[in-house]
């Protein structure tokens, strides 16, 4: 997971483009609490790579494998066409893990937005906690962070997300499943 | 008072109530009657190649370290600290020479052999008190099945080889297509609140549910120029089988591959001849489907095989591993990763659904009316033929079947019957004479 003291230094941005680039995230929040699922795909880049690689308990000597690494297990690993077809899924309404819906909570915090070398991208990592209930008594919360690459676009929105590493802060998944977008 | 289960459960007619999913005592009982003397997944060769190797996994609630040792072999013990009962292992996996007990300092190598003591000239008589005696428990049977490692706390059940029977040969359908074997290449670990059993006659016997419950995924996971299994789901055509172990096994009357996947397919019809010398051409083009090796080891037809553990009576805990042919070419091998990432993984659109049938089931045996009423187990009900088709065992000639659930629970029955496995034995094998021909 990159480090804080990896961070490159000297790539700070305008408060514009920060408070810019938080609310696209905001607005990709209420997105997917409020079932606009196709509107949520067009904040993702046609070359968007949406991952979650998965986390295990290990000695302190072989930290470094705690996170899986690419192509290892993962519980998303997308394009934007399987982006697609998980969104086709749940509008058949007969996807029964959500439907009925569950209602949601996207809580996003901890914004960082950093320049890159080129001057369309920024590195931008975000904090999330998505609380969810599902018929009467279900609940759930799913913490974690986001590593993204967020790219200027000519959208409603104004940029679109390339590539995105969720970081769940979990080993075992302690959640029932993973119906929702984060 | 021994809670007796005989009352809940008619396996010859199917009829089966939800206490047994419910009852925080008959789940104890499982613990000792199904959990510590049935055999048990542990590891795959795999996970644990070199000297030194171990997985940590679980056998009921009993935590375990896996370990492969010097000379080769495997061992298994619990990962229980003998002075005070803490953990010893605290990594899920990795290498190591020796483990130390992070409470007191007590060391022991990967052989579960109590090396270091801190202190013990100090401390311990050594009238009272020798390391040799002070290992934690060896799991004492241990069989390795084509590369998988199941192991068995019982010196009297039955070998492994005896224990899976006519089960063998379907297994063998999953993992024994390809010289060299299988491969473990991803793994994903998951809560589901409901009980341990409904991840266990499900892929024993229950293809039926497939075309409801997974619509969403069937509609749109569609491979162009293919059928997307609609038409398989629609007709049903296919068979199930049951052992008298517990073990099930379902699928549909395929004649070539059935993946989503093109590039999974392309490359499973290309090599189907190669299956069909080592297994048949029958196990090449079908048998694969879902399968449950009594109590929870579960194969299913895409790579994903698993274990469930036991997390109390409304709780399970599955542990879902990504397996590869070996021989499979690298892009293969990723497409097999993605496909199961993407349809039996947690966030997997399969997977998804499974979980709010069981959470509702288990949700409402909470009450009281609910488990006085049976449920229903009677599909194929006096449909059963044995060795027939080329089937060996018991099937019925249809893959919407509940065969597999009564010879399950039968078998559990047995199990929680107390009675020891010698007498288990006996007892289905006379039930096997006594079934005409």
């Amino acid at each position: 997971m990159p480090l804080v003291t990896e961070r490159r230094a000297g790539t700070g941005v305008p408060v514009e483009v920060q408070r810019d680039i938080e609310q696209f995230l905001f607005d990709e929040a209420d997105l997917l609490d409020g079932w606009e699922f196709r509107e949520w795909l067009d904040l993702l880049a046609p070359d968007i790579r949406y991952w979650a690689p998965t986390r295990e308990n290990r000695l302190y000597r072989e930290r470094r494998k705690e996170m899986a690494k690419p192509g290892e297990s993962a519980y998303f690993d997308e394009g934007h066409a399987e982006l697609v077809q998980r969104v086709d899924r749940l509008y058949t309404h007969m996807a029964w893990a959500e439907e009925p819906p569950s209602r949601s909570r996207h809580l996003i915090t901890n914004i960082r937005v950093g320049a890159t070398e080129r001057a369309d991208e920024f590195d931008v990592e975000s904090s999330f906690y998505v609380y969810r209930t599902r018929g009467e008594r279900d609940v759930d919360h799913v913490v974690g962070k986001r590593y993204d690459l967020v790219r200027r676009a000519a959208t409603r929105y104004g940029f679109q997300v390339a590539r995105r590493m969720i970081v769940f802060d979990m080993a075992t998944l302690l959640v029932k499943n993973l119906s929702l977008f984060y | 008072m021994t809670v007796d289960v005989s009352q809940y459960i008619d396996a010859d007619r199917g009829l089966i109530r939800g206490e047994i999913f419910h009852s925080r005592e008959i789940y104890e009982r499982e613990l000792e009657q199904v959990f510590a003397r049935s055999w048990l997944f542990l590891a795959h060769d795999s996970m644990i190649p070199r000297p030194g190797d171990f997985i940590q996994n679980y056998m009921g609630e009993d935590p375990v370290v896996v370990a492969r040792q010097r000379d080769g072999s495997v061992k298994a013990f619990l990962n229980q600290c003998r002075h005070r009962g803490m953990r010893i292992c605290r990594a899920d996996r990795g290498n190591a020479r020796n483990f130390m007990c992070s409470f007191h300092g007590w060391t022991y190598d990967i052989g579960g052999n109590l090396i270091h003591v801190p202190h013990e000239e100090e401390t311990y008589d050594p009238e009272v008190f020798d390391k040799k005696d002070w290992g934690p428990a060896q799991v004492p049977r241990i069989a390795v099945y084509k590369g998988f490692i199941f192991g068995n706390w019982d010196p009297e059940a039955p070998s492994f080889e005896e224990y899976l029977g006519d089960m063998a040969w379907y297994v063998d359908a999953y993992i024994d297509r390809y010289e060299g074997g299988l491969e473990a290449i991803a793994l994903h670990k998951w809560v589901i609140p409901s009980n341990w059993k409904f991840n266990a006659e499900q892929p024993a016997s229950d293809m039926y549910h497939a075309e409801v419950s997974h619509a969403s995924a069937v509609q749109v996971l569609k491979r162009p120029g293919a059928d997307n299994g609609a038409q398989r789901y629609a007709t049903g055509r296919g068979h199930q089988f049951s052992s008298p172990y517990g073990h099930g096994a379902g699928w549909f009357d395929t004649t070539e591959s059935s993946s989503r996947n093109p590039v999974i397919a392309a490359w499973e019809n290309e090599t189907q001849p190669e299956v069909a010398k080592r297994l048949g051409e029958v196990r090449a083009a079908a048998v694969r489907g879902h399968a449950n090796i009594f109590p929870t080891f579960m194969l299913l037809n895409n790579g994903s095989l698993r274990v469930t553990h036991p997390r109390g009576p409304a709780e399970m805990e599955v542990w879902a591993w990504t397996f590869v042919p070996v021989a499979a070419p690298p892009e293969v091998k990723e497409q097999y990763r993605v496909e199961v990432l993407r349809t039996f993984s947690p966030g997997g659109m399969f997977e998804q659904d499974d979980a709010e049938n069981w959470l509702e089931e288990q949700r409402i045996l909470r009450g009281h009316m609910a488990r006085k009423n049976p449920l229903l187990y009677a599909m194929q009900l006096g449909r059963a033929r044995r060795d027939a088709d080329g089937f060996p065992g018991t099937t019925v000639p249809h893959c919407y079947a509940d065969e597999g659930a009564r010879g399950m629970y039968r078998h559990y029955l047995d199990l929680m019957s107390g009675a020891p496995w010698p007498e288990l034995v006996e007892r289905k094998r006379r039930r096997e004479r006594a079934v005409p021909r």
